[in-house]
């Protein structure tokens, strides 16, 4: 039992295992083969100033107008979370449209340039982006600190952007489509690079001041490591494909080090951060106690070893023997008891709630977690039957676009009404009646979009197993249509379109902005 | 020749969801000078340390197993006050015993936060109000603070939170 003392300011406001399969044949590209000559050197020097101008320029404005977190009402509210939320998708709805119009997997090859296009806008622009706002809000609730340094946010935000356009452009520049001279691959791993650098430098700063670090944190410290990792090794892919860089040792080996970066990016930044923030709020949204913090100490506990052996493992065993095999089995091995661990505290959380029934978000959660085991199943027998490198394509599209994606959609359907609720009625709490957070949206409504989301990643998934792109697109072209009909009730829900024009907007309250959550200071 | 401390047990009243706090106050009402109060209960009840601190018994709490609190409150020689924590002088320490209870462990948030803050708006400066809540509500302290009232709470045995915010000046 733990006892807050007699106080007023007591406490404080607070792989794809290589999918690149002859990704290595791109190193014969065309593009790749000139000279490593001074004008690349010319080049290089160009961009990394350009890079350096619009980056402290950024840093400036930001600064100056010391824009961040807010305090209109006593709980903090990250006030670019709303942009992060936007962005990221936009993203979705524009990799769903590529995968619906036949662009990239499994139409193209699993390693195309056009498939890297569909992959990295799905898991830097939607998935990355969309955990790096959710973190910049909820970080300050896991460790009861507010965010430091919050007038980095927006400028990580707009090193993200950019460096996601140039790296998408440079995938469309290695599939041919655009003839550019640009190392585009190279500068926007530059830019992605400093993104996240400032995202990490933010959300490392507040856990640094909140140790010892209750648990969620301490996942979410374990994946902003991954990121680093990621980050420095994708940003070392990138400068490969872009010719700026050689190295013999990563070539050859390729495709157990992209195996390696997307085990890194899907098992320890989404997957880690996301089961961390799941241990937090799954409970807040479902009334249950916290989890007793033994069993969940294991989940973080051989979460982490599974990815210290993939992380350190990897690159060593392929430099002794020059293969992963040995390290590849025993961070699986640690995953798959991280898993089942997992799914005791799910059940736990779910059986202790206190309230009986269960909102949509909860529900549809339900269907990520759903998709997660079903990966972990479809893995097992994949790896089994010697098909996993044949069908990881299936595989990875259940995990990003069923797990990841699926729980991403479905808390956003809550988080969105509840910080357009404390941001517009907040200040009225107690003093005015106002709408419940409830009332923003329209769960009736709503369900079925989730339901036709699921269907359709399921569906998709099932589709790429059996090799039927035509089926695929359509399944794609659900998931599309449920994503976008789920968005346009996040709008609403932002616009507070559900509520009666009578109760919308008391006096003291002010119609929230779209994409900033703003109020008076 | 001092009498044997009184004994009283609130672990059958906080079992059937009941507020031990009136029948705690009655008893130590009741007290002959320089008495002690025995009491058990199911948590370690430290906000009563605070209210009972300031009428000048000094707390000295133990385990007794299955989670249950052994407390004794001792008279001490000079009635002491416990000296104030409160950063606003003009408010005397005093906790009045709560005018209003409510319940709001089965709601969604942020309707608990929203029960406890009407509430406080409905009393009159000094007056508290006890709740208990799904969680420990960390959203609601900074709203808390910014509307000057103070607040004691507590992590209860069943995940729950139990808090007293005694409303500030208006």
């Amino acid at each position: 039992m733990r006892a807050l003392p007699l106080t007023r300011a007591g406490v404080t406001a607070s792989a794809r295992s290589s999918f690149a399969v002859s990704a290595s044949a791109y190193f014969a590209h065309p593009l790749l083969q000139r000279d490593n000559d001074a004008g690349i050197k010319d080049r290089l020097t160009i961009y990394v100033l350009r890079l350096n101008i619009i980056a402290t320029f950024e840093l400036v404005i930001a600064r100056w107008k010391n824009s961040g977190s807010i305090k209109m009402t006593g709980a903090p509210l990250s006030r670019w979370t709303m942009a992060f939320f936007a962005f990221s998708l936009m993203c979705l709805i524009g990799a769903q449209m590529l995968l619906a119009a036949g662009y990239g997997f499994p139409v193209d090859d699993i390693a195309a340039p056009e498939t890297l296009v569909v992959v990295h806008l799905t898991s830097i622009g939607w998935l990355s982006v969309l955990m790096c706002g959710a973190l910049f809000q909820f970080m300050p609730v896991l460790v009861d600190r507010p965010l430091s340094r919050p007038a980095l946010v927006l400028p990580a935000l707009f090193l993200l952007a950019s460096g996601l356009a140039f790296l998408v452009s440079g995938f469309i520049q290695l599939s041919g489509a655009i003839e550019s001279d640009w190392p585009l691959l190279a500068i926007g791993g530059c830019f992605l690079i400093l993104g996240f650098a400032l995202a990490v430098w933010v959300l490392v700063e507040t856990l640094w001041s909140a140790r010892p670090l209750p648990l969620p944190a301490r996942f979410v410290a374990v994946g902003l490591t991954c990121l680093l990792l990621l980050g420095v090794l994708g940003s070392v892919f990138a400068h490969l494909l872009s010719g700026l860089i050689e190295s013999d040792q990563i070539a050859e080996n390729l495709n157990q080090y992209v195996a390696l970066h997307a085990a890194l990016g899907i098992g320890g930044w989404l997957s880690f951060c996301a089961i961390g923030v799941s241990y937090r709020l799954l409970p807040m949204f479902m009334l249950a106690p916290d989890s007793d913090g033994v069993t969940s100490s294991y989940v973080w506990l051989t979460g982490t070893s599974a990815l210290v052996v993939s992380s350190v493992g990897v690159p060593l065993e392929i430099l002794l023997v020059g293969s992963a095999t040995v390290s590849a089995i025993i961070a699986a091995c640690f995953l798959y008891i991280m898993l089942a661990l997992y799914a005791v505290d799910l059940l736990s959380i779910y059986r202790n709630r206190r309230r009986r029934e269960v909102e949509l978000n909860i529900k549809a959660a339900g269907g990520a977690f759903a998709a997660l085991y079903l990966s972990a199943i479809l893995g097992a027998v994949l790896a089994a039957t010697g098909q996993l490198q044949a069908e990881l394509g299936a595989l990875v599209y259940l995990v990003a676009f069923g797990w990841l994606g699926g729980l991403g959609l479905s808390q956003l359907y809550k988080i969105v009404p509840f910080i357009t609720w404390m941001e517009c009625y907040g200040p009225l709490m107690g003093r005015k009646p106002t709408p419940r957070v409830q009332d923003l949206v329209c769960e009736r409504r709503d369900g079925p979009w989730f339901v036709l989301y699921f269907l359709g990643v399921g569906s998709g998934a099932i589709s790429l197993l059996f090799h039927r792109p035509d089926l695929f697109r359509l399944c794609a072209l659900a998931t599309l249509l449920a994503t976008v009909a789920i968005v346009v009730e996040l709008v609403l829900a932002r616009r507070l379109s559900n509520v009666s024009a009578a109760r919308r907007l008391p006096e003291g309250a002010h119609l929230p902005r779209l994409f900033v959550v703003a109020g008076k200071k | 020749m001092s009498h044997p401390p009184l004994d009283l047990d609130v672990r059958p009243i906080l079992r059937a969801g009941g507020e031990p706090f009136s029948a705690i106050m009655e008893a130590v009402d009741s007290l002959a000078p320089g008495q002690g109060l025995r009491l058990l209960a199911s948590f370690k009840p430290v906000p009563l340390f605070q209210v009972l601190g300031s009428r000048g018994f000094e707390p000295s709490a133990r385990e007794i197993g299955n989670g249950d609190w052994e407390v004794l409150f001792c008279p001490t020689n000079a009635g002491a006050e416990i000296p104030s924590k409160t950063d606003q002088p003009n408010i005397t320490d005093e906790w009045p015993l709560p005018s209003v209870e409510i319940d709001c462990r089965d709601l969604f948030p942020p309707e608990p936060m929203v029960k406890v803050l009407e509430a406080t708006e409905a009393l009159a400066t000094g007056e508290t109000v006890a709740a208990l809540l799904p969680r420990e509500p960390r959203l609601l302290f900074p709203e808390l603070q910014n509307r000057g009232h103070m607040w004691k709470g507590e992590q209860q045995k069943d995940g729950s939170y139990r808090i007293i915010v005694r409303v500030g000046a208006k």
